[in-house]
């Protein structure tokens, strides 16, 4: 790892953005701005900033509730991100899908849901009309390790595997579903289990490493890319709550030590050098969002039923 | 079994089973829309969704119509992946049963995708699903999910009840309509011919007057439009009353003040249809009604459904679990004379009946 290299740079730059702006959302919170449940991906930001770097623009990404850092990571507008988060007009969806619904489908992030697994089918279903129309773009979904417990995973993957359909499944394994373990979860390791489907797959477990995630990304989309699904397994940590802005440690169903571990890796954390020189335009940036999210006037009654086909 | 058309018999018309206007209408749906394509469990296999998909995946290639794994959640969300990049999936279910694997994907995300994410995205598709009745199709190969799906908003709900409202109705939905259609089909129309006309005129995605009456309005879905039909005829010619039927035929969008214009006409009402009558489409024919004028009713409406129990096997019990022949038309006549009207029911029980050479399988 070079700190001055333009990659590292880049990366670390948006990951900070990422970073910066979940901290924002902590500080809005309590202030009630923000009413809808948050995900926090604070600790997960190298596996979506890394992800996404490997990408082309055109090709799509099909995202969890856990929306913030994909939406920024494939270069959403962070004015629309705020807005969408303060239930305003000027919000990506008028206000109407908020924090657990972030699309950005103009870069390339199709809707988020906040069904556990439900969009993971939607990217092989992108990638079957790539597909046939012969385009050279991937499809990705993107989902936790919990998610591979559904039926519909299964079904994807066995489905991608039939047809040979270019699309990337990204597990990030943040090793908890909510409060549950893995390993009360899971009776088979992901990596085999992709295999018994004849699908190429892959652990990194180098999860803090935003350049180890882009070269494995880049790797595996070259092979999905080329005409073949591919699983890769990705390593994190999540170091807030499953859902609100809180720590989560002194309800006792989780260790603080394997956290501190992670944290001490993490190049946000470590590498203060960068933090401090990208930390100023980056604050400016976010309260410019904020502004705009102030500003921006809340859907009215016409809005209530509008979209409803 | 021919059943008379039901609109006005300028055109030149044509004998058309609905088995072959699905099969009519699917072929011209590819045809005209590059970007469509029809996947399903058995679609491109000898029996074609009974015969609705028949030989299209040797015309169109495996690219267009293709057989797929059980995988109903999958296959949907797939279908709405594909819709969000441009393309029109048709899916199939051929038990409306099945589609209930598919919810998550329907109800959480199709359903919700144009409200959820402000307009900014739409996954237009036509998931066709098919209700079995008769031959012992049970507890899980019988039901008639209208109302469930109608419940959700963001879907459209159509029942054709005829050939004629699947070749005016699906050239209006297929690469047409910007959301997600449920087309409920019903199995025991598939192997019936109808009388089809080429009107400048047709069905819309909504109510329509199917045959026109003073004397009491039926509204009805699906095939229990046929049976209000034969019964209509019946009570025509025994004791001189006119029904006038409403084909509501777009669960989701129905016409409501066609409806209330023709219960005010009549005073009557006779509400028909294929399902349980709890929470389902006679309720909410009464609330709609309710809503608009209290007094429209100059007695207590007749439901006919399906009885309040998961439909048996025995052919008994399956006989007297579906509203008859004989109660359609006594529940018509009831509502205009009274329930001691003394004129004798037809001998021919339901459309059962009428359908009896069929002998399987499914």
């Amino acid at each position: 790892m070079i700190p001055n290299d333009e990659l590292y740079r880049r990366l670390f730059r948006t990951s900070l953005l990422i970073r910066l702006v979940e901290e924002r959302i902590i500080d809005l919170y309590p202030s009630d701005r923000i009413q809808s449940p948050v995900h926090l991906s604070i600790g997960q930001e190298a596996v979506a900033v890394g992800v996404c770097d490997a990408l082309r623009p055109d090709d799509l990404v099909f995202a969890t509730y856990r929306s913030h850092g994909f939406y920024i990571a494939k270069g959403g507008n962070l004015d629309a991100m705020f807005a969408e988060l303060y239930g305003r007009m000027g919000g990506v969806s008028k206000g109407k899908a908020g924090s657990m619904h972030l699309s950005a489908p103009d870069v390339g992030l199709m809707g988020s849901s906040a069904v556990v697994a439900s969009s993971i089918p939607h990217a092989v279903g992108a990638a079957l009309s790539f597909k046939r129309r012969g385009t050279s773009q991937i499809a990705m979904a993107v989902f936790g390790d919990g998610a591979t417990e559904e039926g519909v995973y299964h079904e994807s993957l066995n489905f991608a595997a039939l047809m040979k359909v270019p699309v990337l499944f990204i597990c990030e394994d943040n090793g908890l579903a909510v409060h549950s373990y893995r390993h009360v979860r899971q009776s088979y390791n992901l990596v085999k289990h992709a295999a018994t489907f004849g699908i190429a797959s892959r652990r990194l477990d180098e999860g803090w490493d935003m350049l180890a995630v882009r070269q494995a990304t880049l790797e595996a989309a070259e092979r999905v890319r080329a005409g073949e699904p591919f699983v890769l397994e990705i390593a994190t940590a999540r170091y807030k709550e499953h859902v609100g802005v809180g720590d989560d440690f002194h309800f006792g169903y989780r260790g603080q030590k394997e956290i501190d571990e992670w944290k001490a890796r993490d190049p946000l954390l470590t590498d203060k050098t960068l933090l401090e020189a990208l930390r100023p335009e980056i604050e400016r940036e976010i309260e410019k969002a904020v502004a705009f999210a102030e500003s921006s006037p809340a859907p009215g009654r016409s809005e209530l039923l509008t979209d409803v086909i | 079994m021919t059943v008379t058309a039901t609109k006005s018999q300028t055109a030149p018309t044509r004998v058309l089973s609905y088995a072959g206007a699905l099969l009519e209408t699917m072929d011209a749906g590819l045809a005209n829309n590059p970007n469509a394509f029809i996947m399903g469990q058995g679609v491109d296999d000898f029996k074609g969704i009974f015969g609705s998909t028949t030989d299209l995946a040797r015309k169109y290639g495996p690219k267009r119509v293709f057989d797929l794994p059980l995988m109903e959640e999958g296959m949907t969300g797939i279908a709405i992946g594909a819709a969000l990049v441009g393309d029109y999936p048709i899916t199939t279910h051929i038990r409306a049963d099945f589609a209930f694997l598919a919810m998550n994907q329907i109800i959480n995300l199709a359903s919700k995708y144009s409200y959820m994410f402000g307009g900014i995205m739409t996954c237009p598709m036509l998931i066709r699903v098919v209700v079995g009745r008769s031959w012992g199709q049970g507890a899980q190969h019988s039901q008639s999910p209208q109302s469930t799906f109608a419940h959700y908003p963001g879907l459209t709900v159509v029942m054709p009840s005829t050939s004629q409202a699947i070749v005016d109705m699906y050239p209006q939905i297929i690469g047409r309509h910007p959301g997600p259609v449920v087309s409920i089909e019903h199995r025991l129309l598939y192997n019936l011919d109808f009388s089809v006309s080429a009107s400048s005129k047709p069905i819309p995605l909504t109510s329509y007057v199917a045959r026109e009456g003073r004397d009491v309005t039926v509204v009805a879905t699906s095939v229990m439009v046929l049976e209000a039909m034969r019964a209509a005829q019946y009570v025509h010619e025994t004791a001189g009353i006119e029904a006038e039927i409403i084909d509501l035929n777009s669960i989701s969008h129905p016409d409501w003040d066609l409806v209330a214009a023709s219960v005010r006409k009549t005073g009557r009402l006779v509400i028909a249809d294929t399902s349980w009558l709890e929470y389902g489409v006679a309720a909410e024919v009464c609330r709609q009604l309710m809503l608009r004028d209290p007094g429209l009713l100059k007695a207590p409406p007749a439901m006919l459904g399906m009885a309040s129990a998961p439909c048996p096997t025995a052919k008994s019990l399956e006989d007297i679990y579906y509203p008859s022949q004989h109660e359609t038309v006594d529940a018509i006549l009831t509502q205009v004379k009274g329930a001691r009207h003394g004129i004798a029911l037809p001998t021919e029980k339901s459309m059962t009946e009428g359908y009896k050479r069929f002998r399987g399988p499914f």
